[in-house]
């Protein structure tokens, strides 16, 4: 009996996802448009699928209990102007912009049309419609269903109704990156935000999309934002891809980018995670093609009652490929930071290069930081390193600046700045990297 | 400006400074000379703030104020500006970004308004030129691999920029060689004035050549044991310490 209690831990949860997507469907009226078939099926699959729990390794630090209590509703369309999101445009911050509010795509704020030729940003549903890329969209979403065994990746397919698609065609450099902007804002309930994005960059071409998640600044609900991002970086092609997140007191996070790569291409992660009630991270990449390089970039910094778990996985299966990887984060008074570095090289991946660089601050006696680095490596020509630190600020500097008449909490701030900054300089565009530090600064000063 | 009377300091319970007694006058300059371990760089450390001293008895007044109840950055902002023998090297933090945010956290205690960036730029490239710094140290990290004379250099910069009422150098000349010495001496004679007083902390009688002082003391065994005018420093100069020990330890015995 007691095995089939741990089997049905979160029944209850599940069917309430399930109870919404029968509300959410009809509602809907049932359109017979491809997207919802796929909806439909990913529902479906849910069914099957288990949360997890902190007996599953991956889960051993993080509980996706709290996450799953709320009674969740879909958010409805909200009237927002250029004012409200002003916060998030600061100067210098030249974007192709898309305007989610509490999931709902805001047309007024979103620029779909000012795109230079040969870059695509679009609905996945107008996607799916199109004749030139109805075929590639769909044969994603199979991908996607196919062999899934995270639930949260069914539950997003299930009930993202705005996913977009990003495809660059063969040789096309977006010089602008695309600022896919998700707003939270106070709702009557708990609102579950779902969103997907499909980017694809074909041979030789490149471009750069943000990922902003934000709760817009004295609100106070509680949202669980569900993301998934899968990431096809054709060959000699380089994706650059930002996610900056600073969720409010009670916004849930469960982010997921599986990233695939084919030869000789880039594909460069950028992450500063400026926390939620709890946030978790999964950033996997999977390497198709030799002389490729994986580029992983993160700070995260953890105050209060935070959760902040990152694990990442790169998967060197071919000769001749690189990977850097560097996260850096600061956690504080009760908050609680998780790394996991996971490299795997494969057996016939010789010749790989793979760095890991995970270094944390905890401030507080109460803080709490896990750090696993995970390298498993099967061939026996490679390069590998890595380390992890887990420490504290050295109080010598701490007194020097002090003695120029900082006072304690600037002189802190400036050093816990200097200590995540150090990522920030692999941030390619100069305008995010201005962004993130703005951010970082306004949540030194909190 | 500072007066300090009978100061006794320890350090892990042993007894470094032995009742200091010492009375600085605005504008003038003061140098603390002294053996090895003799307690000069304690008695720097404990006007400038550091807290692993314990002070016994004694106090310290500071423009009539209890100088021993500030904290230390109370004490930056009151106007006194510590010049270390050791600057510690602070990587990722830009020496430019340093410096915008200690000159405008003393604009602000002192009533003014923050310099915006042009004003501050033209701030700093006047004091640069002041102590003869490379422009280009500014993008770098805080002292981080700068050389001795590097880092006494931007020791100077940060006394220049935040104009102290007193300012203490604590072995500043200690391993320079002569071009640095001269560069930091000028810094600090140009920066002389009737309001700011400086006390000099040194082993060498060196330094002295180029900074004049109006009184030297000697430090030993945590007393003042003697006390005169720049003469004193060049029979130091002359004979070396020893003879101020015999002195001192005949006495004692």
């Amino acid at each position: 009996m007691s095995t089939t209690v741990a089997q049905d831990r979160y029944a209850a949860e599940k069917q309430k996802f399930q109870e919404l997507f029968d509300q959410t469907e009809a509602a809907n009226q049932q359109s017979a448009h491809p997207l919802d078939e796929y909806r439909q099926r990913a529902m479906t699959l849910a069914g099957t699928l288990d949360f997890p729990t902190r007996r599953w390794e991956e889960y051993k630090y993080t509980s996706v209990n709290r996450i799953l209590q709320p009674d969740y509703a879909i958010g409805q369309a909200q009237g927002m102007d250029a004012a409200d999101i002003q916060a998030y445009l600061p100067e210098g911050m030249d974007a192709h912009l898309i305007v989610f509010v509490n999931g709902q795509l805001s047309d007024s704020l979103s620029q779909f049309a000012e795109l230079p030729a040969g870059m695509h940003v679009m609905l996945l549903r107008d996607a799916m419609d199109s004749d030139r890329f109805g075929s590639i969209a769909r044969e994603h979403m199979d991908r996607i269903l196919k062999d899934q065994d995270d639930i949260f990746v069914a539950l997003n397919a299930a009930f993202s109704q705005h996913s977009l698609f990003l495809y660059s065609e063969k040789n096309v450099a977006c010089e602008k990156p695309v600022y896919i902007l998700h707003l939270s804002t106070n709702a009557e309930t708990p609102i579950l935000n779902s969103h997907m994005n499909i980017a694809v960059a074909e041979t030789g071409s490149e471009f750069a999309y943000i990922e902003g998640q934000f709760e817009k600044p004295g609100a106070t609900g509680t949202y669980f934002n569900n993301i998934y991002n899968r990431v096809t970086i054709g060959a000699n092609a380089h994706i650059h891809h930002y996610c900056l997140q600073q969720e409010g007191a009670e916004g849930f996070v469960i982010n997921r980018v599986d990233a695939e790569q084919d030869r000789d291409s880039q594909f460069s992660n950028y992450t500063v995670d400026l926390g939620g009630r709890i946030v978790r991270n999964n950033l996997n990449t999977v390497h198709k093609g030799s002389n490729l390089t994986t580029n992983y970039y993160g700070v995260y910094f953890g105050k209060e009652q935070q959760h902040i778990d990152n694990h990442t996985f790169i998967d060197h299966a071919v000769p001749h490929c690189q990977s850097n990887e560097l996260y850096k984060g600061i956690v504080t008074d009760s908050a609680r930071g998780v790394f996991n570095g996971k490299v795997m090289v494969r057996k016939d991946a010789q010749k790989t290069n793979a760095f890991q660089q995970s270094s944390s601050l905890v401030l507080s006696n109460k803080a709490e930081m896990d750090s696993k680095p995970q390298l498993e490596i099967f061939a026996d020509d490679v390069k590998c390193s890595h380390g992890a630190t887990i420490g504290q600020l050295d109080e010598s500097s701490v007194f020097y600046l002090r003695s120029r008449g900082l006072n304690d909490h600037q002189a802190r701030a400036m050093l816990q700045h200097a200590f995540i900054a150090e990522v920030l300089e692999y941030f390619k565009h100069e305008q995010v990297r201005d962004f993130a530090e703005m951010l970082i600064n306004q949540k030194f000063e909190q | 400006m500072l007066t300090v009377k009978d100061l006794k300091v320890a350090v892990e319970d042993k007894t470094i400074l032995n009742g200091i007694n010492l009375e600085v006058k605005p504008g003038e300059v003061h140098a603390i000379m002294g053996p090895n371990g003799s307690g000069k760089s304690t008695f720097a450390n404990v006007i400038a703030g550091r807290e692993d001293y314990e002070v016994e008895s004694g106090s310290v007044l500071y423009k009539g104020e209890d100088l021993l109840e500030m904290e230390v950055d109370e004490r930056a902002l009151a106007g006194i500006f510590m010049a270390f023998q050791y600057p510690v090297e602070i990587p990722g933090v830009s020496t430019s970004n340093f410096l915008k945010s200690i000159v405008n956290a003393n604009r602000e205690a002192r009533g003014l308004e923050a310099m915006n960036a042009m004003q501050m730029l033209k701030y700093i490239r006047e004091k640069i030129e002041l102590v003869g710094m490379d422009e280009k140290f500014l993008r770098r990290s805080l002292n981080e691999g700068f050389s001795g004379g590097e880092k006494k250099r931007s020791e100077m910069l940060q006394m220049a920029l935040l104009e102290p009422s007193l300012a203490i150098l604590d072995e500043t000349d200690s391993g320079l060689d002569i071009d640095a010495l001269r560069i930091v001496s000028e810094a600090v004679n140009k920066l002389r004035t009737q309001d700011r007083s400086f006390i000099i902390v040194t082993h060498y009688q060196r330094l002295l050549n180029y900074i004049e002082p109006d009184f030297v003391h000697v430090l030993y065994k945590g007393r003042i044991v003697k006390s005169g005018d720049k003469s004193l420093a060049l029979e130091l100069e002359d004979k070396g310490y020893d003879w101020i020990k015999e002195e001192v330890d005949a006495v004692a015995v």
